[in-house]
């Protein structure tokens, strides 16, 4: 029986995407000074937002790195955190795993990677608009200039593209809801809490391995008892994974693709066919319908463009509607794993392997109305030339085993260019297109189509792992 | 012969050889399919071979028990075909490898004979071997492949807009295609069977174990409640600590995993002391190899589609045992599989070794206990120094698609079933 979601000692990102504050930007810093750090830290944890009520104008959360939790005084390898968090993302195998290599390789990135600063902690901050934001910036900008021990290695701005990410797609519809957090869906989409908090029951039935002390650790009586029974003080409870990446991602090479790919015989281009091939990479429309129910055209009638309870193996096994190597249908197959395709049975599988996405876009979104044909315009009203700033998303997911959750979904499902029965075929949006991957097929009748050769669309800039914990521990570590 | 066998040699490494194995083993691994020790690529029937050290341990009663090297092949039959292939093609890397360990000829004595018999007496038997599908050999399984590979580019290059067709036309046109290119003339007959010897073989094993049980019937009816008793008893009193992996042990093992679609396993421990385990120990080895033999054979391992072979084998007078693999995807979802799938089947067999999670009547909890047992994986396995694919861009999924694809290419359809067929490629 799960027990009910501590929701005060629980940061809000966590519970929460903070949809209506749509100003957002990411501090990445270093602890300088740990006593100074500390200090700051435990001020900072009275004006942490929780996951109680839904804040109106602002909201803060934090996290840490294996780094970070070193500086305050806690050797994490001693004390349970995972191998993923204490190794951190950047290392040559995770690479591998993760399809970070060539101009995704850590040692190009902008942050996180072996030759940039080091990374100890982000501090998040989220504001209903950009001037709110600013002012919030400016008042911890000070305190970092006023020698609190910590010192800002990057600011991370974000965009407000509405529901939309750069290739110009709704994003963000399919998220699972945490049992016991009072919101409702589908049992597809309704996770045990322990799979995105620790210290509650998983999908196992288990509690995931998590930061435990010795009670002696804990004088002050400042954490929690472990609520499986063991005596000792859980550091991680109501805590959670949080993986960041930045992803920088070409829309302009991404558009290219597309139009080259759909020249009619006399060479012209065809809006509509490139805006169909997208949608089937994706498998959702620019609407966010799903091809699943509507796989000729896009129908952005509200029930449609919200859908979510649909499955795969069911209604379309042999991918005719929605190709089996689309962006959606790998991220998460839903009943279409083995060893029983269609079953109850293949939905829990996939129920052990989601994440809470909580990513935002960064950088000036690209107004290809007028230039690049199949891409209408995403908003602007008059035509800009496409531009060549850095744009793509902040990816940011929580878990509470970045190895069963977010790898597991990365490596097994997204870049496995074997997934499904599949040959050649890595994700074609943000897949790794390398030697194996870099297939696109397109089932239908009476034969597949294909296509070979797909460029890489996004890559990765920069990533950190990071330890989000509860509130009760942030004020332990602030007491370290 | 087109059925599959395990090769095992395990030879007693001279004492303070270890590093230099080791060192010759890293120095292969660089390039496998080409090295000049054991150029693997050159052998037509190994669909994989690895080789590795197993270093000097103490068993449970502090009896050292001196480093080894393992060299596991899962090959086509005959087995003494690819002996003599192996002597033949790779005799003085043979001695570069086998000059370190016990036993070896001394460098003047070195005949042909002499080496083979070396290999041979270092042979040991295989009591179960997982075989994806019995009776698919290299040489098929890469045909099969280069078959799908020139229909898919036929079909790209064609330039074909498909769409109007009927499925039995876009066949016909694949299939005048095939007919028309000699490299692909094999693909018109049908692969070739194992032989009969060999079904017979299996017939007999299939009937006579059934039949021999039948008659031990009344013994084992007598014998089951007091074997329930005493698992139980040993269930409930063996210890089971969750022991984590060691980091750098972590790191040395990631940095072998994850370079294409396939990946290797290999895993040793100590099978629980007493009688009373090695007996179940033997058991299910016995019941796995029916298993594997007659109901797991085609494609499948009960839910299982992503493993190649597997092999269970005992070592050091029944200390020890060794359990190896060649798997698709990552040891992350290898192990995800077991426990969402085939858990019961991973606790009969693991279970009888030292610390492995808590099991109930044999088959139920162990792995389900979800991170312990994966710690318990990370304890056990040990690093595959060398590891060669013949086919290392196919997982087992895309080999039996191909599979597939050449058995029907040819085969009489309506329209139906051209349609079912078309959705191979």
């Amino acid at each position: 029986m799960a027990d009910t979601l501590d929701l005060q000692d629980i940061q809000g990102l966590i519970i929460r995407s903070y949809g209506n504050l749509r100003a957002a930007c990411y501090i990445l810093l270093e602890i300088s000074d740990p006593r100074l750090a500390k200090m700051w830290l435990s001020t900072l944890a009275n004006v942490i937002t929780n996951g109680q009520a839904r804040p109106e104008e602002k909201a803060l959360n934090v996290a840490f790195t294996n780094s970070g939790i070193k500086r305050l005084g806690l050797e994490p390898a001693e004390y349970g955190f995972s191998d993923e968090f204490i190794t951190g993302i950047a290392t040559a195998h995770r690479s591998l795993l993760l399809g970070d290599i060539e101009e995704s390789s850590p040692a190009r990135w902008i942050w996180g990677g072996p030759g940039t600063k080091q990374i100890d902690m982000v501090l998040m901050m989220f504001a209903k608009d950009d001037h709110e934001l600013s002012d919030m910036y400016e008042a911890y900008a000070k305190e970092f200039a006023d020698n609190n021990g910590l010192v800002e290695v990057l600011k991370l701005d974000t965009v407000d593209l509405g529901d939309k990410e750069h290739f110009g797609f709704n994003d963000g519809i399919s998220q699972p809801v945490i049992e016991g957090s009072g919101r409702t869906a589908s049992s597809m989409h309704t996770i045990k809490a322990g799979e995105f908090l620790l210290g509650y029951p998983n999908e196992y039935g288990l509690y995931t391995d998590r930061p435990m002390l010795k009670p002696a650790m804990d004088p002050e009586g400042l954490l929690p008892h472990d609520s499986s029974g063991s005596g000792d003080k859980d550091l991680g409870r109501n805590g959670s994974y949080l993986v960041f990446r930045q992803l920088r991602q070409d829309v302009r090479g991404f558009w290219q693709f597309l139009d080259q790919a759909t020249k009619k015989s006399d060479g012209s281009s065809d809006p509509t066919a490139s805006v169909k091939l997208a949608a089937q990479m994706v498998g959702r429309w620019r609407s966010g319908a799903p091809l699943l129910e509507t796989p000729e055209r896009d129908d952005p009638r509200p029930q449609l463009v919200k859908a979510n309870d649909f499955t795969y193996y069911q209604t379309d096994p042999y991918g005719f509607k929605c190709p089996i190597g689309a962006h959606i249908r790998r991220a998460n197959p839903r009943d279409s794993l083995d060893p029983q395709p269609g079953t109850e049975q293949s939905i829990a599988i996939g129920k052990r392997h989601r994440i809470l996405r909580r990513g935002r876009e960064y950088g000036p979104p690209v107004d290809t109305a007028g230039r690049t044909q199949g891409h209408a315009a995403m908003g602007g009203d008059k035509p800009t030339p496409l531009q060549d700033e850095d744009r793509g998303l902040h990816f940011l997911c929580l878990n509470a085993n970045i190895s069963r959750q977010f790898e597991f979904i990365q490596h097994t499902w997204v870049n496995n260019p074997h997934f499904n029965g599949l040959y050649d075929d890595a994700d074609p949006i943000v897949g790794a297109h390398y030697a194996d991957g870099s297939m696109f097929t397109i089932q239908a009748k009476p034969v597949r189509k294909r296509l070979t050769d797909l460029p890489r669309f996004v890559s990765v800039v920069g990533g950190a792992y990071f330890f989000m914990p509860g509130i009760r521990a942030i004020r332990y570590l602030a007491s370290v | 012969m087109t059925h599959q066998v395990a090769l095992t040699i395990i030879t007693k490494i001279k004492p303070g050889e270890t590093e230099d194995i080791k060192r010759l083993l890293k120095a292969m691994s660089s390039n496998v399919a080409q090295n000049d020790v054991i150029p693997f690529g050159k052998f037509s029937t190994i669909h994989f071979a690895r080789l590795m050290v197993l270093e000097e341990s103490r068993d449970l009663k502090g009896v050292v028990i001196p480093p080894s090297l393992v060299f596991i092949g899962e090959c086509d039959a005959p087995l003494d075909r690819l002996l003599h292939e192996l002597v033949d093609l790779a005799g003085e890397g043979l001695d570069k490898i086998y000059c370190h360990c016990e036993g070896y000829p001394t460098e003047g004595e070195i005949t042909h004979a002499r080496r083979l018999a070396y290999l041979r007496a270092g042979m040991i038997k295989v009591p179960a071997f997982y075989v994806n599908t019995v009776g698919r050999t290299v040489e098929q399984i890469l045909q099969e492949a280069q078959l799908r590979d020139a229909i898919q580019d036929f079909l790209d290059d064609s330039q074909q807009d498909w769409s109007g067709h009927s499925s039995l036309d876009v066949r016909a046109k694949i299939q005048a295609y095939v007919c028309n290119k000699q490299t692909l003339s094999w693909a018109r007959k049908l692969p070739a069977q194992p032989s009969l010897s060999f079904k017979l073989k299996e017939t007999l094993h299939l009937v006579g174990v059934p039949l021999l049980l039948l008659v031990l019937l009344p013994v084992l009816i007598l014998a089951l409640p007091i074997w329930l008793l005493l698992l139980r008893i040993h269930e409930l009193s063996d210890t089971a600590r969750d022991i984590k992996p060691d980091a750098a042990h972590v790191q040395e093992l990631a940095a072998l995993e994850d370079f294409g679609a396939q990946n290797q396993f290999s895993a040793i421990g100590y099978i629980k002391p007493g009688w009373f385990r090695l007996l179940i120990v033997l058991g299910v080895f016995m019941a796995i190899d029916y298993g594997v033999r007659h109901i797991f054979n085609k494609e499948d391992l009960a839910g299982v589609k992503t493993i190649h072979f597997a092999r269970w084998i005992v070592i050091d007078g029944y200390r020890r045992a060794i359990f190896a693999s060649n798997y698709d995807g990552s040891l992350e979802s290898y192990m995800d599989d077991f426990i969402d799938k085939i858990a019961w089947g991973l606790n009969a067999s693991f279970s009888n070794g030292v610390d492995y999670p808590r099991t109930n009547w044999l088959i139920f909890d162990g792995a389900k206990d979800e991170q312990a047992f994966k710690n318990y994986i990370r304890v056990h396995q040990i690093p595959t120094q060398v590891w060669y694919s013949a086919y290392d861009r196919l997982t087992a999924l895309n080999i039996a698609n191909n599979a597939r694809i050449r058995l029907g290419l040819f085969r009489n359809m309506s329209e139906t079933e051209a349609e079912e067929w078309l959705r191979l490629l």
